[in-house]
């Protein structure tokens, strides 16, 4: 569909010329290859998602508003993104209007005392942070790192990462919204709507904040969320982070109130363990099974590499064959990171000793090559500020994860190895990257003060080559069938498997259906249909909320 | 090379959106925290690395074809590089920088190129300068100075003037000072006055391929004929071209800034400092002398996998990311003038905000340019410092026109300026 | 209605059926302020699938249903029916504790478990659970949780529902429902040691359930199994008493310990609350007002699992260096109360009478979130108000209580009166409504709107009232469940 002139006359009016296109080329430029790290789903070789109808860059909540209620007039669907990372904020199908919610990038408060921010769509991590640490405040950065969008994961995705331990995931942290509802409505939800501010997600009574999100947001299919509040945490450290180092080696080091360590263990036992101590005990400011995503078997030689500002990947193989990086590979099998952050000088030594405690407990111990003075500071300045996650495509361009073992912290550990093994004999199959089977990334708490783990299985392949990516995809398939088997449930890797079809399009409805019937509590699905047809009658989203009708 | 030979990188690339951002790790605020100013100033998606990846991608297959907007898309690229860094933060196999300047030449070479640009090839087919000056004027800035031509005297050194400074009457007497201050000193450096021809390095940028050859081989030949071991200049354009694109035309001449054979005199004890300059400045650091200012290293391979599906280089590619730029001569410099006090910006090194001059832009899209200046001069009034210095006449200039259009309050220095004052 | 009786004594056994219960004492102005209607039978069901039917035949027959859980003294009014001819479906007698994991610090209870109950269960595993501030003897855990009574340690509340999780819901149209992974509750053994366990609040999916029965009073389900997070019961524990003058003085020296997450049991009170909360009879109430500081900022330190006393010693260490930087002390006795004799008390639920009653036999409470620092104005205004309405300032209990790790605070009065003096029923409602509104239109927030609030939040935010009918229309398309309240 080109989009008639009338149309596109009244969207210009709203947003003005300059920020609406529909040149194709700059149409294509709004399209994802669902070759490459699609989140969830495929991947499938040669497809795209659908060419959206126009591209249009709203500066306001009144012209996100304007756009929706013209959207409803003419039933357009459209589907807005922010940094447009993953397949989930493109269209599903023809005829689409794409939102690129850029311009819509401030920060407009903190509020110090209370330890908020209020953002809108296009403000990123890093710079929220930024921000932030000059006020001796921090904000939780989502997995996917500091380039996203933070209400993006506040909102309509996850919102998981390495700090939930500490600073909640994004979910514990969202606070009031305003949100441009499907039909152009606009919500102010929880104390904003009573004009008391921002500082309150929930009620009044029962929470229309939970119509928005759940365990996971709309993904762009519900309407468009033009502000929010998060909630911000303490940030013991300077208010610019000294950074060192010869690019892409940076490093900050922060002796007096921090610590980093990467931990190991001598078995998942044990690991979990630790796991459950370090909640227990209520230390750590960040925890995470970060590195681990190279796979188990190039984790330390990666490192080596990323820190050393003369390597390239082209330094690998012959790493791999130094007996140092091979002995702290065996060493690191069954570990993960760990950041410490003591409010006052008692408060750390305190969490360090509370930590050697737990190590001494659990038979584990600090991985002393990632305390040396050329990985500790990257590692830390990694942590903290999550602006390397970029790596997760290193190898070759792409990568999605598979199984997830999502729960309890003896589930994962239960499992790993097993899981690890399943991939590691795909691995020989030359279709994904051989890290050694266990590539598996997740946080030491799930949710804020800890109790679930994540392992998602670093996948890595080449989306430029066919045999790369079709094996992939059949590896996939693989996974979902052997985890079905094991009781652990569909994996990661399918996880928005009924959004997108191999077609790149939203798929038949029986595919869905059946897709939905297999859960374990179907009737989710068929609430999320009521909804979805009671606050988007005109269904103007897609897939991505997943809905079952009777 | 051709446009398909980054078909790979185009499915490669991982739509991650770090080439619109400074390298995360150093972003100190909201306000200076991006990177790439044609799509900080366009705002859509094309107008990034990412974006033109996808737009190549799509010409390629034939999905689109060359709109102005296309061409609005590829020709609003600085080849400023900031996208190149910090994509290669993370990744080893991407080279963003090379597939926009494929982009450019590319369209040009199917013909369509802008009518600006135009103007520009035009010039330099006729009168070897991108300035649309007569040929004959460009030797007047060193008219009144006694220095070698080295058409009829040979030296060993070469200092080239460039088009900007030798055309551009108030940022002339920068040339003189910095040969006369090489003089003083002991260096033995000659010029080509009003037989220099242009670098070529523009036209690269701007994707006239072939025009950049013919004016590469055409310097090249008479450096050769003269005996030219090293070659200097005050240009960062000029020393990006000459460092880094002649040598894949053979070039094995010494490449130095000004600010390298300052900083070496100075540390020699060949340059003395007897006045003090009071003045608080801050560093701007041209794109062409920073982050693409590495040393050129010779490379010939091919792409291959290790652990399946790793993609490497056989043998090992060399990787510019900004890393070995030159970044700390013209910071001792300010350093070491005694009553200067230099405050820096938040986006500096490689990951310095461009100053909009470059890749043609500045002759084609005066106002986003003049724009990318102004953000750069907001930068160092933040900083609270009195003037903004730099080591490129093409800053320089951007930097001066845009103040004009503001309320003034920011003086603008090259540093061999500064240097002279403390001499 | 001897149809209905019969069909309800099928259900729940003759010993679980009530007919024409009686309207039970008011302790507060809940009666005076709305009118309270019988209902017509108290039905006493003993497991999920008696609940199950009751709210199936309420859709049959469209007889409302009023949930409670707890016993008495009421005093908000959720419980109390707001139509005629309602059911009460009292599940104060499903008291199992389902299940108790030490190593998930999780309990899988019904809502008929009581805090005091619990916490003895818990305390044998090494385990506790942050309450509210002296909960009622027969206060249902599940509906503390549900209905968002703020808990005494902000540090643990990573989100405002916190610490509930998973639940089992009846809904309005009669569907069992789990939230969360509750799914995850079956006795299964296998599945609990592989890790299979409900740890999570949110969803399942992208509807936040939980949250449709969260401060809803009953109107869109009906709750029947809930995990709880637990912490780890402490080894050493210390409470500090920091007094003041003023209010303000107390302020930010609360905000730099709620930053650094200091404190566990961490809140303020004035003179007339912490009176209540000490004294046994009302004659001590006077004396002990007057010997009390006018302020006081009570924080708990605690310690478990590993270097507990170290812990603690740490804390109080670095506590004590922000109460001194503020000009303030931090200590373990002050005149008329000592920090050994408050830890007990609120470390336990009330005894009996219940403490806001025990002065005049009645209370009244305005609670509603703000920021902190906001506090001291209502609590000057609230001052005001009272002298203008010929209320005693002097009786006023004020007991602020930071939530959500420092974001913002529960802020309350207490107004005690005599519920058998009309004139003093009269001043305090008329002191309840006056600052009610006054405060409504000064950006308090009445999160929980009980009673007469409900009309004022509800008419003052439209597009929540529109939303949240529409949701009560998906899970209680009958309007069975409690109508009448909030905006139903």
């Amino acid at each position: 569909m080109t989009l008639s002139k009338e149309l596109y006359r009244a969207l210009e009016d709203i947003v003005g010329s300059d920020n609406l296109s529909d040149d194709p080329a700059v149409l294509d430029s709004y399209r994802y290859s669902l070759a490459h790290t699609a989140i969830h789903l495929g991947p499938y070789f040669a497809t795209f998602t659908p060419r959206g109808a126009a591209v249009l860059l709203p500066g306001s909540a009144e012209e996100v508003q304007a756009i929706v209620r013209l959207c409803n007039k003419h039933k357009i669907k459209f589907k807005a993104s922010s940094t447009f990372w993953s397949a989930q904020g493109y269209p599903s199908t023809e005829n689409t209007l794409q939102l690129d919610m850029r311009r819509m990038d401030r920060i407009l408060e903190i509020d110090e005392k209370n330890m908020f921010a209020v953002i809108e769509p296009g403000v990123i991590g890093a710079t929220l942070q930024a921000e932030a640490m000059k006020l001796g405040l921090n904000t939780h950065l989502p997995g996917s790192g500091c380039s996203c969008s933070i209400l993006a994961g506040a909102t309509s995705y996850f919102g998981s990462g390495p700090s939930n331990l500490y600073g909640g995931w994004h979910y514990d942290n969202l606070l009031a919204m305003e949100w441009v509802m499907p039909t152009g409505d606009l919500f102010r939800t929880g104390s904003l709507g009573s004009n008391c501010g921002w500082f309150c997600g929930e009620g009044p009574g029962p929470s229309m904040k939970g119509i928005a999100r759940g365990f996971l947001g709309a993904k762009g299919a519900m309407g468009v969320f033009t502000k929010c509040a998060i909630k911000l945490f303490a940030w013991p450290g300077p208010e610019n982070l000294p950074v060192e180092g010869t690019v892409p080696a940076y490093g900050v080091s922060l002796p007096e109130l921090f610590r980093a360590y990467t931990l190991a263990f001598p078995s998942w036992k044990a690991w979990a363990d630790a796991a459950y101590s370090i909640w227990d005990t209520g230390i750590g400011y960040l925890a995470h099974r970060q590195f681990n995503m190279f796979g188990r078997d190039l984790k330390y030689a990666m490192v080596k590499i990323l820190t050393d500002p003369t390597k390239t990947l082209g330094d690998l193989e012959q790493l791999l064959q130094d007996p140092e990086v091979q002995k702290v590979t065996d060493e690191s099998t069954r570990d993960f990171q760990i950041v410490l952050a003591g409010m006052t000088p008692r408060d750390i030594e305190w969490q360090d000793r509370v930590l050697d405690e737990i190590l001494s407990r659990t038979g584990g111990w600090k991985v002393e090559a990632m305390n040396s003075p050329e990985v500790n500071p990257w590692m830390l300045l990694y942590l903290i500020r999550l602006g390397h996650k970029n790596l997760n495509l290193v190898f070759g361009g792409s990568y999605d994860g598979c199984f997830g073992l999502l729960g309890a912290a003896d589930l994962g550990a239960a499992n790993a190895e097993e899981a690890g093994a399943f991939k590691k004999e795909w691995e020989k199959r030359g279709a994904i990257v051989a890290g050694g089977g266990d590539c598996m990334m997740g946080p030491i708490g799930g949710q804020g003060g800890g109790g679930t783990c994540l392992w998602e299985n670093f996948t890595c392949f080449d989306p430029y080559d066919k045999f790369s990516t079709d094996g992939t995809l059949e590896f996939f398939d693989a996974c979902t069938e052997f985890g079905l088997e094991k009781g652990w449930g569909v994996g990661m890797e399918k996880w928005n498997a009924q959004a997108r079809g191999p077609d790149g399009k939203t798929p038949p409805r029986e595919v869905r259906d059946r897709i939905h019937l297999s859960n374990p509590q179907p009737s989710a699905f068929r609430y999320q249909h009521r909804i979805r047809e009671t606050f988007n009658p005109n269904d103007l989203g897609d897939a991505y909320y997943e809905t079952l009708e009777d | 090379m051709t446009l398909e030979d980054f078909a790979p990188e185009m499915d490669r690339c991982s739509s991650c959106s770090y080439c619109k951002w400074i390298p995360f790790d150093q972003v100190k605020s909201w306000r200076f925290a991006k990177n790439c100013p044609s799509i900080a100033y366009h705002n859509f998606n094309s107008y990034s690395a990412r974006g033109r990846y996808a737009v190549g991608r799509s010409l390629l297959r034939e999905q689109s074809s060359v709109s102005e907007t296309v061409k609005k898309i590829a020709f609003t690229c600085l080849t400023c590089g900031a996208c190149d860094v910090s994509c290669k933060i993370c990744r080893y196999n991407l080279e963003p920088l090379e597939m926009v300047r494929e982009l450019k030449f590319s369209l040009v070479e199917q013909g369509h190129e802008l009518e600006a640009l135009r103007a520009v090839r035009e010039s330099l087919a006729a009168c070897k300068n991108t300035q649309q000056q007569p040929t004959s004027n460009r030797g007047d800035w060193a008219k009144d100075i006694d220095v070698p031509r080295i058409d009829e005297q040979p030296t060993p050194i070469l200092f080239h003037a460039g088009c900007r400074l030798s055309y551009d009457k108030e940022l002339q007497q920068e040339a003189r000072t910095a040969v006369q201050i090489f003089q003083a000193a002991g260096v033995d450096v000659g010029i080509r006055g009003d037989q220099e021809i242009c670098c070529g390095g523009r036209l690269y940028s701007m994707g006239y391929r072939q025009e950049f050859e013919s004016c590469a081989e055409t310097n090249l030949a008479v450096w050769a004929k003269a005996g030219v071991k090293t070659v200097v200049t005050s240009c960062a354009d000029g020393y990006h071209a000459f460092k880094r694109l002649y040598p894949r035309l053979g070039s094995q001449v010494e490449v130095l800034h000004s600010v390298e054979l300052l900083d070496r005199l100075i540390q020699e004890g060949k340059i003395k400092f007897r006045s003090e300059v009071p003045l608080t400045v801050t560093y701007h650091d041209p794109c062409h002398l920073g982050r693409q200012g590495e040393p050129f290293v010779p490379w010939d391979g091919v792409e291959k996998k290790i652990k399946e599906q790793i993609v490497v280089y056989e043998p090992r590619r060399p990787r510019y990311n900004g890393a070995w730029g030159i970044y700390d001569p013209p910071r001792r410099i300010l350093e070491s003038i005694p009553g200067l006090r230099l405050i820096e910006m938040e986006r500096i090194r490689e990951y310095s905000w461009c100053c909009g001059a470059g890749g043609g832009v500045r002759e084609a899209y005066p106002q986003y340019s003049r724009w990318t200046a102004s953000e750069r001069i907001a930068e160092a009034k933040a900083t609270g410092a009195e003037a903004l210095v730099s080591a490129c006449p093409w800053c320089e200039r951007n930097f001066k026109d845009a103040v004009q259009t503001q309320n003034g309050g920011m003086k603008i220095f090259d540093i061999v300026e500064l240097v002279q004052m403390a001499m | 209605m001897n149809g209905h009786r019969e069909r309800l004594m099928d259900i729940v056994g003759e010993a679980g059926i009530t007919e024409e219960p009686t309207l039970g004492e008011s302790y507060s102005l809940d009666r005076d302020l709305l009118p309270a209607l019988k209902s017509r039978f108290h039905v006493r069901p003993k497991h999920v699938g008696q609940v199950e039917e009751i709210v199936r035949w309420a859709n049959e027959t469209s007889i409302p249903l009023v949930p409670l859980s707890s016993g008495e003294p009421h005093l908000r009014g959720a419980a109390a029916p707001s139509t005629p001819e309602s059911v009460l479906v009292d599940l104060s007698g499903m008291k199992r504790i389902r299940r108790i994991d030490r190593r998930n610090r999780l309990a899988l209870i019904e809502p008929g478990v009581t805090f005091g109950e619990l916490q003895s269960e818990l305390a044998e595993t090494g385990l506790r659970m942050i309450t509210p501030l002296l909960p009622k003897q027969a206060k249902s855990v599940l509906a503390s949780l549900l209905e968002r009574e703020p808990i005494m340690s902000p540090r643990f509340q990573w989100n405002l529902l916190e610490p509930l999780r998973s639940l089992e819901i009846v809904w309005g149209n009669g569907e069992k429902f789990w939230s969360g992974s509750g799914f995850f509750h079956l006795d299964n053994e296998d599945s609990w040691k592989q890790g299979l366990v409900p740890l999570n609040g949110p969803g399942p999916g992208q509807l936040d359930f939980y949250k449709m029965v969260s401060a809803a009073q009953g109107s869109m389900g009906i709750v029947t199994m809930a995990s709880v997070k637990c912490e780890v019961l402490p080894e050493f524990r210390k409470t500090f008493l920091i007094p003041a003058a003023q209010l303000d003085e107390l302020i930010d020296p609360m905000y730099r310990l709620l930053r650094f997450r200091f404190g566990d049991e961490l809140f303020i009170v004035n003179r007339n609350c912490l009176a209540l909360m000490l004294t046994r009879e009302a004659h001590q109430m006077q004396s002990l007002k007057e010997t009390l500081p006018a302020w006081m900022m009570i924080a708990g330190i605690s310690g478990g699992h590993i270097l507990a006393h170290e812990r603690v010693q740490a804390r109080e260490d670095d506590m004590r260096t922000i109460i001194e930087q503020a000009g303030l002390r931090m200590l373990a006795d002050v005149p008329g109360c000592s920090s050994s004799e408050l830890q007990d008390v609120i470390l336990k639920p009330c005894g009996e009478p219940y403490w806001k009653l025990r002065y005049k036999g009645g209370s009244q409470e305005i609670f509603f979130l703000t920021h902190l620092e906001r506090t001291p104005a209502f609590t000057s205004e609230m001052n005001e108000l009272a002298i203008q309405c010929r209320y005693p300032p002097s009786d006023l209990g004020v007991y602020i209580q930071p939530l959500h790790q420092g974001v913002y605070c529960h802020c309350e009065f207490m107004l005690p009166f005599d519920r058998q003096n009309a004139d003093e029923r009269a001043r305090t409602e008329s002191l309840f409504r006056e600052a009610s509104l006054r405060f409504f239109k000064q950006g308090a927030y009445f999160s929980r709107p009980y009673g007469i609030w409900a009309g004022m939040v509800y008419n003052g935010d439209a597009r929540t009232t529109i939303v949240t009918q529409k949701v009560k229309r998906i899970f209680d398309p009958n309007n069975v469940m409690n109508p009448g309240k909030l905006c139903f």
